[in-house]
Protein backbone atom coordinates (compact mmCIF):
# COMPACT_ATOMS: atom_id res chain seq x y z
CA UNK A 1 0.00 0.00 0.00
CA UNK A 2 1.51 3.74 -0.84
CA UNK A 3 2.06 6.28 1.85
CA UNK A 4 3.01 9.70 1.81
CA UNK A 5 5.61 11.78 3.54
CA UNK A 6 5.82 14.69 4.41
CA UNK A 7 9.13 16.85 4.27
CA UNK A 8 9.84 20.69 4.97
CA UNK A 9 13.15 21.37 3.30
CA UNK A 10 16.17 22.81 5.27
CA UNK A 11 16.49 25.80 3.10
CA UNK A 12 13.60 27.73 0.94
CA UNK A 13 13.32 26.35 -2.68
CA UNK A 14 13.12 29.62 -4.94
CA UNK A 15 9.72 29.22 -7.45
CA UNK A 16 12.30 28.83 -10.31
CA UNK A 17 13.83 25.84 -9.25
CA UNK A 18 10.48 24.12 -7.86
CA UNK A 19 9.89 21.92 -11.41
CA UNK A 20 13.75 21.04 -11.36
CA UNK A 21 13.88 19.89 -8.18
CA UNK A 22 10.72 18.20 -8.14
CA UNK A 23 11.76 16.46 -11.00
CA UNK A 24 15.24 15.38 -9.62
CA UNK A 25 13.52 13.93 -6.63
CA UNK A 26 12.33 10.79 -8.84
CA UNK A 27 16.29 9.55 -8.81
CA UNK A 28 16.62 10.01 -5.09
CA UNK A 29 15.42 6.66 -3.96
CA UNK A 30 13.17 3.94 -6.23
CA UNK A 31 10.66 3.97 -3.00
CA UNK A 32 9.87 6.85 -4.40
CA UNK A 33 6.55 6.73 -6.87
CA UNK A 34 6.01 10.58 -7.29
CA UNK A 35 7.08 14.21 -5.59
CA UNK A 36 5.48 17.21 -5.52
CA UNK A 37 6.97 20.32 -4.26
CA UNK A 38 4.92 23.22 -3.12
CA UNK A 39 5.26 26.43 -1.22
CA UNK A 40 4.26 24.41 1.92
CA UNK A 41 7.26 21.85 1.28
CA UNK A 42 7.68 18.20 -0.18
CA UNK A 43 5.15 15.78 -0.41
CA UNK A 44 6.37 11.68 -1.22
CA UNK A 45 4.01 9.07 -2.46
CA UNK A 46 6.17 6.05 -1.57
CA UNK A 47 5.60 2.09 -2.23
CA UNK A 48 4.95 1.38 0.86
CA UNK A 49 5.35 2.95 4.53
CA UNK A 50 8.61 4.36 5.53
CA UNK A 51 8.97 4.20 9.44
CA UNK A 52 12.18 4.61 11.54
CA UNK A 53 15.65 4.77 10.36
CA UNK A 54 14.21 3.77 6.47
CA UNK A 55 12.37 7.27 6.98
CA UNK A 56 15.72 9.22 8.10
CA UNK A 57 16.82 7.31 5.46
CA UNK A 58 14.72 8.99 3.03
CA UNK A 59 14.67 12.45 4.24
CA UNK A 60 18.86 12.94 4.31
CA UNK A 61 18.38 12.21 0.89
CA UNK A 62 15.94 14.62 0.12
CA UNK A 63 17.57 17.25 2.01
CA UNK A 64 20.86 16.93 0.29
CA UNK A 65 19.44 16.86 -3.09
CA UNK A 66 17.66 20.05 -2.09
CA UNK A 67 20.44 22.00 -0.70
CA UNK A 68 22.74 20.86 -3.19
CA UNK A 69 20.59 22.26 -6.10
CA UNK A 70 19.06 25.28 -4.52
CA UNK A 71 22.23 26.50 -1.97
CA UNK A 72 24.42 28.90 -4.15
CA UNK A 73 22.22 29.04 -6.86
CA UNK A 74 22.01 31.70 -9.55
CA UNK A 75 18.45 33.08 -9.90
CA UNK A 76 18.27 32.81 -14.41
CA UNK A 77 17.41 36.14 -16.53
CA UNK A 78 14.16 34.57 -18.33
CA UNK A 79 14.04 35.85 -22.07
CA UNK A 80 11.53 35.89 -23.82
CA UNK A 81 11.95 36.87 -27.73
CA UNK A 82 8.39 35.56 -28.85
CA UNK A 83 4.84 35.45 -26.38
CA UNK A 84 1.50 34.72 -28.53
CA UNK A 85 0.52 31.89 -25.49
CA UNK A 86 -2.52 33.93 -25.75
CA UNK A 87 -3.82 33.48 -29.50
CA UNK A 88 -6.58 31.66 -28.87
CA UNK A 89 -7.21 27.82 -29.50
CA UNK A 90 -10.34 26.11 -30.07
CA UNK A 91 -9.83 23.27 -27.57
CA UNK A 92 -9.22 23.17 -24.03
CA UNK A 93 -9.88 19.50 -22.54
CA UNK A 94 -7.23 16.82 -21.85
CA UNK A 95 -6.25 15.22 -25.54
CA UNK A 96 -5.17 12.00 -23.01
CA UNK A 97 -8.56 10.16 -22.86
CA UNK A 98 -9.58 10.95 -26.34
CA UNK A 99 -6.07 9.78 -27.91
CA UNK A 100 -6.90 6.02 -26.12
CA UNK A 101 -10.27 5.71 -26.31
CA UNK A 102 -9.67 5.93 -30.48
CA UNK A 103 -6.92 3.85 -30.39
CA UNK A 104 -4.83 7.01 -31.43
CA UNK A 105 -2.39 6.40 -28.51
CA UNK A 106 -1.53 2.98 -27.26
CA UNK A 107 1.09 2.41 -23.94
CA UNK A 108 3.51 -0.66 -23.91
CA UNK A 109 5.14 0.69 -21.06
CA UNK A 110 5.83 3.73 -19.26
CA UNK A 111 7.70 5.90 -21.36
CA UNK A 112 6.41 3.92 -24.67
CA UNK A 113 3.86 4.67 -26.97
CA UNK A 114 2.66 3.47 -29.90
CA UNK A 115 0.13 5.96 -32.18
CA UNK A 116 -2.33 5.59 -34.16
CA UNK A 117 -3.37 6.51 -38.21
CA UNK A 118 -4.07 10.09 -37.07
CA UNK A 119 -1.63 11.03 -34.96
CA UNK A 120 1.09 9.75 -37.08
CA UNK A 121 -0.11 12.01 -40.42
CA UNK A 122 -0.23 14.63 -38.04
CA UNK A 123 3.39 13.98 -36.91
CA UNK A 124 4.11 13.41 -40.49
CA UNK A 125 2.47 16.81 -41.41
CA UNK A 126 4.79 18.98 -38.68
CA UNK A 127 8.21 16.48 -40.04
CA UNK A 128 6.88 17.49 -43.48
CA UNK A 129 6.99 21.29 -42.67
CA UNK A 130 10.88 20.92 -40.57
CA UNK A 131 12.05 19.34 -43.70
CA UNK A 132 11.48 22.38 -45.39
CA UNK A 133 12.98 24.85 -43.37
CA UNK A 134 15.59 22.71 -43.37
CA UNK A 135 15.66 22.36 -46.79
CA UNK A 136 15.91 26.49 -46.66
CA UNK A 137 19.57 26.16 -45.41
CA UNK A 138 20.49 23.99 -47.92
CA UNK A 139 20.59 21.58 -45.04
CA UNK A 140 22.41 17.71 -45.94
CA UNK A 141 20.40 15.03 -44.95
CA UNK A 142 21.80 12.91 -43.04
CA UNK A 143 20.97 9.23 -41.40
CA UNK A 144 21.84 8.12 -37.47
CA UNK A 145 21.37 5.38 -35.95
CA UNK A 146 20.06 5.06 -32.43
CA UNK A 147 22.95 3.29 -30.96
CA UNK A 148 25.54 5.36 -29.85
CA UNK A 149 29.24 4.46 -28.67
CA UNK A 150 29.90 4.91 -24.58
CA UNK A 151 32.72 6.06 -25.99
CA UNK A 152 31.65 8.75 -27.80
CA UNK A 153 29.26 9.65 -24.65
CA UNK A 154 32.29 10.15 -22.45
CA UNK A 155 34.42 12.08 -24.80
CA UNK A 156 31.42 15.23 -24.67
CA UNK A 157 31.41 14.58 -20.67
CA UNK A 158 27.81 13.12 -20.90
CA UNK A 159 27.93 10.61 -18.29
CA UNK A 160 28.88 13.48 -15.56
CA UNK A 161 26.39 15.71 -16.88
CA UNK A 162 22.83 13.65 -17.69
CA UNK A 163 23.84 10.20 -15.69
CA UNK A 164 20.13 10.13 -14.71
CA UNK A 165 18.27 9.84 -18.18
CA UNK A 166 21.01 7.47 -20.22
CA UNK A 167 19.50 4.15 -21.30
CA UNK A 168 22.17 1.11 -21.41
CA UNK A 169 22.28 -1.29 -24.11
CA UNK A 170 23.99 -4.88 -24.10
CA UNK A 171 23.80 -8.35 -25.29
CA UNK A 172 24.51 -11.65 -24.40
CA UNK A 173 28.25 -12.75 -23.84
CA UNK A 174 29.75 -15.18 -26.88
CA UNK A 175 29.88 -17.78 -24.53
CA UNK A 176 27.72 -21.18 -25.33
CA UNK A 177 27.17 -21.55 -21.05
CA UNK A 178 25.89 -18.30 -21.03
CA UNK A 179 23.69 -18.19 -23.62
CA UNK A 180 22.54 -21.35 -22.82
CA UNK A 181 21.94 -20.82 -19.18
CA UNK A 182 19.94 -17.34 -20.14
CA UNK A 183 18.21 -19.45 -22.61
CA UNK A 184 16.84 -22.05 -19.66
CA UNK A 185 16.45 -19.29 -16.91
CA UNK A 186 15.71 -16.06 -17.96
CA UNK A 187 12.27 -15.02 -17.23
CA UNK A 188 9.97 -11.85 -17.14
CA UNK A 189 7.46 -10.49 -14.82
CA UNK A 190 5.37 -7.75 -14.04
CA UNK A 191 8.68 -6.30 -12.54
CA UNK A 192 11.24 -7.40 -15.36
CA UNK A 193 13.69 -9.36 -16.71
CA UNK A 194 15.56 -12.14 -14.32
CA UNK A 195 18.48 -13.05 -15.88
CA UNK A 196 21.14 -15.66 -14.79
CA UNK A 197 24.16 -13.44 -13.33
CA UNK A 198 27.15 -12.92 -16.03
CA UNK A 199 24.99 -13.00 -18.67
CA UNK A 200 25.62 -9.99 -20.17
CA UNK A 201 28.90 -8.32 -21.95
CA UNK A 202 30.05 -4.92 -21.12
CA UNK A 203 28.55 -1.79 -21.96
CA UNK A 204 30.19 -0.83 -24.92
CA UNK A 205 27.26 1.07 -26.40
CA UNK A 206 23.98 3.09 -25.21
CA UNK A 207 20.47 4.48 -26.66
CA UNK A 208 21.28 7.49 -28.61
CA UNK A 209 20.24 10.81 -26.32
CA UNK A 210 20.18 13.17 -28.96
CA UNK A 211 20.62 13.44 -32.84
CA UNK A 212 23.08 16.01 -33.42
CA UNK A 213 25.91 13.84 -31.53
CA UNK A 214 25.86 11.49 -34.34
CA UNK A 215 27.05 14.63 -36.55
CA UNK A 216 29.68 15.98 -34.61
CA UNK A 217 30.76 12.73 -33.96
CA UNK A 218 31.41 12.34 -37.88
CA UNK A 219 33.24 15.32 -37.88
CA UNK A 220 35.70 14.54 -35.26
CA UNK A 221 39.65 15.06 -35.20
CA UNK A 222 39.64 16.78 -38.47
CA UNK A 223 39.34 20.11 -40.26
CA UNK A 224 35.41 20.74 -41.39
CA UNK A 225 34.84 20.56 -45.21
CA UNK A 226 34.31 23.59 -46.44
CA UNK A 227 33.97 25.62 -42.78
CA UNK A 228 30.65 25.29 -42.46
CA UNK A 229 28.06 22.73 -42.56
CA UNK A 230 23.50 22.66 -42.46
CA UNK A 231 23.19 19.14 -42.17
CA UNK A 232 19.29 17.45 -41.06
CA UNK A 233 18.35 14.19 -39.65
CA UNK A 234 15.55 13.06 -38.15
CA UNK A 235 16.07 10.11 -35.08
CA UNK A 236 14.83 8.18 -32.11
CA UNK A 237 15.83 9.77 -28.97
CA UNK A 238 15.78 8.21 -25.49
CA UNK A 239 15.86 9.49 -22.14
CA UNK A 240 14.89 7.75 -19.18
CA UNK A 241 12.79 9.84 -16.98
CA UNK A 242 11.59 7.91 -14.32
CA UNK A 243 8.03 8.72 -12.69
CA UNK A 244 7.75 12.15 -14.79
CA UNK A 245 7.79 9.61 -18.02
CA UNK A 246 4.00 10.37 -19.02
CA UNK A 247 1.68 10.34 -21.57
CA UNK A 248 3.29 11.86 -25.04
CA UNK A 249 4.05 14.77 -23.24
CA UNK A 250 7.44 12.88 -21.97
CA UNK A 251 8.66 9.54 -23.15
CA UNK A 252 11.56 7.41 -23.21
CA UNK A 253 11.62 6.91 -26.76
CA UNK A 254 10.82 9.59 -29.13
CA UNK A 255 11.48 11.39 -32.61
CA UNK A 256 13.67 14.55 -33.09
CA UNK A 257 13.97 16.75 -35.90
CA UNK A 258 17.12 18.67 -36.00
CA UNK A 259 19.03 21.06 -38.27
CA UNK A 260 22.47 20.90 -37.68
CA UNK A 261 24.94 23.93 -37.99
CA UNK A 262 28.67 23.60 -37.26
CA UNK A 263 31.04 26.21 -38.52
CA UNK A 264 32.10 30.20 -37.51
CA UNK A 265 30.15 31.32 -34.28
CA UNK A 266 28.55 33.95 -36.69
CA UNK A 267 27.09 31.32 -39.21
CA UNK A 268 25.80 29.32 -36.10
CA UNK A 269 24.04 32.40 -34.08
CA UNK A 270 22.52 33.70 -37.11
CA UNK A 271 21.34 30.75 -38.80
CA UNK A 272 19.57 29.29 -35.25
CA UNK A 273 18.19 33.14 -34.90
CA UNK A 274 16.55 32.80 -38.98
CA UNK A 275 15.39 29.14 -37.76
CA UNK A 276 13.39 31.05 -35.06
CA UNK A 277 11.74 33.33 -37.15
CA UNK A 278 11.03 31.26 -40.06
CA UNK A 279 9.35 28.65 -37.62
CA UNK A 280 7.61 31.55 -35.96
CA UNK A 281 5.94 31.93 -39.54
CA UNK A 282 4.88 29.07 -39.58
CA UNK A 283 3.30 28.59 -36.75
CA UNK A 284 1.57 31.53 -36.73
CA UNK A 285 0.03 30.46 -39.92
CA UNK A 286 -1.58 27.09 -38.13
CA UNK A 287 -2.54 29.59 -34.80
CA UNK A 288 -0.27 27.42 -32.44
CA UNK A 289 -0.47 29.21 -28.78
CA UNK A 290 3.26 28.88 -27.65
CA UNK A 291 6.21 31.18 -26.45
CA UNK A 292 9.60 30.87 -26.65
CA UNK A 293 11.88 31.49 -23.72
CA UNK A 294 15.31 31.02 -22.39
CA UNK A 295 15.84 27.60 -20.58
CA UNK A 296 18.49 25.56 -19.56
CA UNK A 297 19.05 21.27 -19.93
CA UNK A 298 18.26 19.30 -17.24
CA UNK A 299 21.25 18.72 -16.15
CA UNK A 300 21.95 16.16 -13.26
CA UNK A 301 21.95 17.37 -9.20
CA UNK A 302 26.16 17.95 -8.97
CA UNK A 303 26.36 19.85 -12.27
CA UNK A 304 22.87 21.55 -12.62
CA UNK A 305 23.62 24.30 -10.57
CA UNK A 306 26.84 25.60 -12.54
CA UNK A 307 25.87 24.17 -16.23
CA UNK A 308 22.58 25.69 -15.85
CA UNK A 309 23.35 29.12 -14.99
CA UNK A 310 26.18 29.14 -17.94
CA UNK A 311 23.27 28.42 -20.55
CA UNK A 312 21.35 31.09 -18.84
CA UNK A 313 23.96 33.64 -19.15
CA UNK A 314 25.56 33.15 -22.09
CA UNK A 315 21.55 32.85 -23.65
CA UNK A 316 22.67 28.91 -25.11
CA UNK A 317 19.00 27.36 -25.39
CA UNK A 318 15.61 28.56 -26.09
CA UNK A 319 12.41 26.80 -25.64
CA UNK A 320 9.56 26.37 -27.78
CA UNK A 321 6.71 26.19 -24.90
CA UNK A 322 3.66 25.09 -26.37
CA UNK A 323 0.49 26.13 -24.28
CA UNK A 324 -1.70 23.08 -22.65
CA UNK A 325 -4.99 24.38 -22.32
CA UNK A 326 -6.18 21.45 -19.97
CA UNK A 327 -3.72 22.02 -17.24
CA UNK A 328 -2.82 25.30 -17.79
CA UNK A 329 0.98 25.05 -18.32
CA UNK A 330 3.47 24.40 -21.41
CA UNK A 331 5.50 22.24 -23.25
CA UNK A 332 8.16 22.05 -24.88
CA UNK A 333 8.07 21.15 -28.16
CA UNK A 334 11.16 22.36 -29.94
CA UNK A 335 14.15 24.62 -29.11
CA UNK A 336 17.04 26.54 -30.47
CA UNK A 337 20.30 26.00 -29.00
CA UNK A 338 23.91 27.05 -28.96
CA UNK A 339 26.85 25.31 -27.95
CA UNK A 340 28.95 27.71 -28.50
CA UNK A 341 32.56 25.59 -29.18
CA UNK A 342 32.17 22.78 -26.76
CA UNK A 343 31.92 19.97 -29.11
CA UNK A 344 34.59 21.93 -31.47
CA UNK A 345 36.60 21.91 -29.06
CA UNK A 346 35.92 18.27 -26.75
CA UNK A 347 35.88 16.34 -30.75
CA UNK A 348 38.66 18.43 -32.15
CA UNK A 349 36.71 19.81 -35.14
CA UNK A 350 38.63 22.87 -36.59
CA UNK A 351 37.82 25.75 -38.69
CA UNK A 352 40.02 26.65 -41.65
CA UNK A 353 42.27 29.30 -39.35
CA UNK A 354 42.76 25.88 -37.10
CA UNK A 355 40.25 27.39 -34.76
CA UNK A 356 37.12 24.82 -32.70
CA UNK A 357 33.73 25.32 -34.81
CA UNK A 358 31.13 26.56 -33.39
CA UNK A 359 28.09 24.10 -32.86
CA UNK A 360 23.96 24.97 -32.65
CA UNK A 361 21.10 22.97 -33.66
CA UNK A 362 17.25 23.49 -33.93
CA UNK A 363 15.12 20.37 -32.83
CA UNK A 364 12.09 19.52 -32.32
CA UNK A 365 10.14 17.01 -30.44
CA UNK A 366 7.70 15.42 -32.70
CA UNK A 367 5.64 13.47 -30.60
CA UNK A 368 5.28 16.45 -28.44
CA UNK A 369 4.69 18.62 -31.20
CA UNK A 370 1.78 16.45 -32.28
CA UNK A 371 0.17 16.56 -28.41
CA UNK A 372 0.20 19.98 -28.03
CA UNK A 373 -1.40 20.56 -31.34
CA UNK A 374 -4.32 18.33 -29.95
CA UNK A 375 -4.25 19.64 -26.65
CA UNK A 376 -5.32 22.97 -28.70
CA UNK A 377 -6.99 21.56 -31.57
CA UNK A 378 -8.41 18.61 -30.10
CA UNK A 379 -8.64 15.43 -32.35
CA UNK A 380 -12.15 16.63 -34.36
CA UNK A 381 -10.18 17.33 -37.67
CA UNK A 382 -12.73 19.77 -38.77
CA UNK A 383 -11.85 22.52 -35.94
CA UNK A 384 -8.19 22.27 -37.29
CA UNK A 385 -6.31 25.22 -38.58
CA UNK A 386 -7.31 24.89 -42.98
CA UNK A 387 -3.47 24.15 -43.71
CA UNK A 388 -3.25 20.84 -41.39
CA UNK A 389 -6.47 19.58 -42.41
CA UNK A 390 -6.01 19.72 -45.72
CA UNK A 391 -3.12 17.69 -45.74
CA UNK A 392 -3.17 15.52 -42.77
CA UNK A 393 -6.41 14.42 -44.42
CA UNK A 394 -5.14 14.61 -47.76
CA UNK A 395 -7.47 17.51 -49.14
CA UNK A 396 -4.55 19.26 -51.28
CA UNK B 1 50.47 45.09 -1.71
CA UNK B 2 48.85 42.65 -3.56
CA UNK B 3 47.25 44.55 -6.63
CA UNK B 4 43.76 43.51 -7.69
CA UNK B 5 44.74 42.15 -11.59
CA UNK B 6 47.11 40.07 -9.23
CA UNK B 7 44.11 39.28 -6.86
CA UNK B 8 42.25 37.95 -9.97
CA UNK B 9 44.60 35.85 -11.24
CA UNK B 10 45.11 34.19 -8.15
CA UNK B 11 41.50 33.60 -7.61
CA UNK B 12 41.15 32.11 -11.21
CA UNK B 13 44.57 29.98 -10.61
CA UNK B 14 42.69 28.27 -8.22
CA UNK B 15 39.04 28.42 -9.48
CA UNK B 16 40.56 26.27 -11.95
CA UNK B 17 43.00 24.91 -10.43
CA UNK B 18 46.14 25.55 -12.04
CA UNK B 19 49.28 27.25 -11.59
CA UNK B 20 49.45 31.05 -11.34
CA UNK B 21 51.63 31.15 -14.07
CA UNK B 22 49.09 30.28 -16.44
CA UNK B 23 46.87 33.13 -16.13
CA UNK B 24 48.62 36.16 -18.14
CA UNK B 25 46.68 39.29 -17.81
CA UNK B 26 45.10 39.16 -20.98
CA UNK B 27 43.88 35.69 -20.87
CA UNK B 28 40.20 35.05 -21.32
CA UNK B 29 37.68 32.39 -21.72
CA UNK B 30 38.32 29.21 -23.52
CA UNK B 31 42.03 30.25 -23.70
CA UNK B 32 42.94 27.72 -21.24
CA UNK B 33 41.45 24.17 -21.41
CA UNK B 34 40.50 24.96 -17.81
CA UNK B 35 38.57 27.63 -18.42
CA UNK B 36 35.52 26.12 -20.18
CA UNK B 37 31.42 26.58 -19.09
CA UNK B 38 32.38 24.51 -16.06
CA UNK B 39 35.84 26.38 -15.25
CA UNK B 40 33.84 29.95 -15.59
CA UNK B 41 30.96 29.08 -12.89
CA UNK B 42 33.47 28.10 -10.72
CA UNK B 43 35.22 31.25 -11.22
CA UNK B 44 32.14 33.26 -10.70
CA UNK B 45 31.20 31.01 -7.40
CA UNK B 46 34.67 31.89 -6.06
CA UNK B 47 34.47 35.40 -6.94
CA UNK B 48 30.95 35.69 -5.04
CA UNK B 49 32.47 33.87 -2.32
CA UNK B 50 35.56 35.86 -1.98
CA UNK B 51 34.93 39.39 -2.65
CA UNK B 52 31.59 39.35 -1.64
CA UNK B 53 30.11 40.46 -4.50
CA UNK B 54 26.57 39.31 -6.12
CA UNK B 55 27.06 37.48 -9.47
CA UNK B 56 23.65 37.76 -11.54
CA UNK B 57 23.35 36.01 -14.52
CA UNK B 58 23.46 39.68 -16.47
CA UNK B 59 26.95 39.77 -16.04
CA UNK B 60 28.27 36.50 -16.07
CA UNK B 61 28.35 36.22 -19.92
CA UNK B 62 30.37 39.68 -19.26
CA UNK B 63 33.08 38.94 -17.21
CA UNK B 64 35.08 36.52 -19.94
CA UNK B 65 38.63 37.46 -19.30
CA UNK B 66 41.15 38.82 -16.51
CA UNK B 67 40.57 42.68 -17.27
CA UNK B 68 36.97 42.24 -17.54
CA UNK B 69 36.76 40.93 -14.38
CA UNK B 70 39.50 43.31 -12.64
CA UNK B 71 36.90 45.93 -14.48
CA UNK B 72 34.45 44.83 -12.62
CA UNK B 73 35.78 44.62 -8.93
CA UNK B 74 36.97 48.36 -9.62
CA UNK B 75 33.44 49.54 -10.16
CA UNK B 76 33.01 52.31 -7.50
CA UNK B 77 29.87 50.16 -5.87
CA UNK B 78 32.47 47.12 -5.36
CA UNK B 79 35.91 48.88 -4.78
CA UNK B 80 34.56 49.45 -1.43
CA UNK B 81 34.02 45.71 -0.64
CA UNK B 82 37.13 44.53 -2.14
CA UNK B 83 39.25 47.05 -0.78
CA UNK B 84 40.34 48.44 -3.57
Amino acid sequence: MTAQLQITPTVTIPEHLTSEVQSKLAYVDEAILRARVAGDGITLELREQATGSRRGELEEKVQRVVTMMVQGAFRPKVQIPEDHLDRPVPYSADPNPDLLARGEMFQEASGIYTVGPLVTRLIAFFEGQFVALADSFGAAPYRFPALIPARYLERVNYFRAFPHSLTFVTHLREDLEAIDDFAQHAACDEHGLTTPSGSFAKFQTLLSPAVCYHLYFSLADKPLPGGQLAATAVGNCFRYESINLASLERMWNFTMREVIFVGPKDFVLQNRETGRQRTAEFFEKIGLAYRVESANDPFFIGEFKKQAAFQSAFQLKFEIRAKLPFKDSTLAVGSYNYHQDFFGRSLNITLPDGSPAHTGCIAFGLERMAFAFLAQFGLDVVKWPDAVRKSVMGEE
Amino acid sequence: METMIEKVQALIAEALQVPVEQIPPELAFGGLKQWDSMGHMGIMLLLEERFGVPIDTDVIATLTSVAAICKYLEEPVFSEKTGS
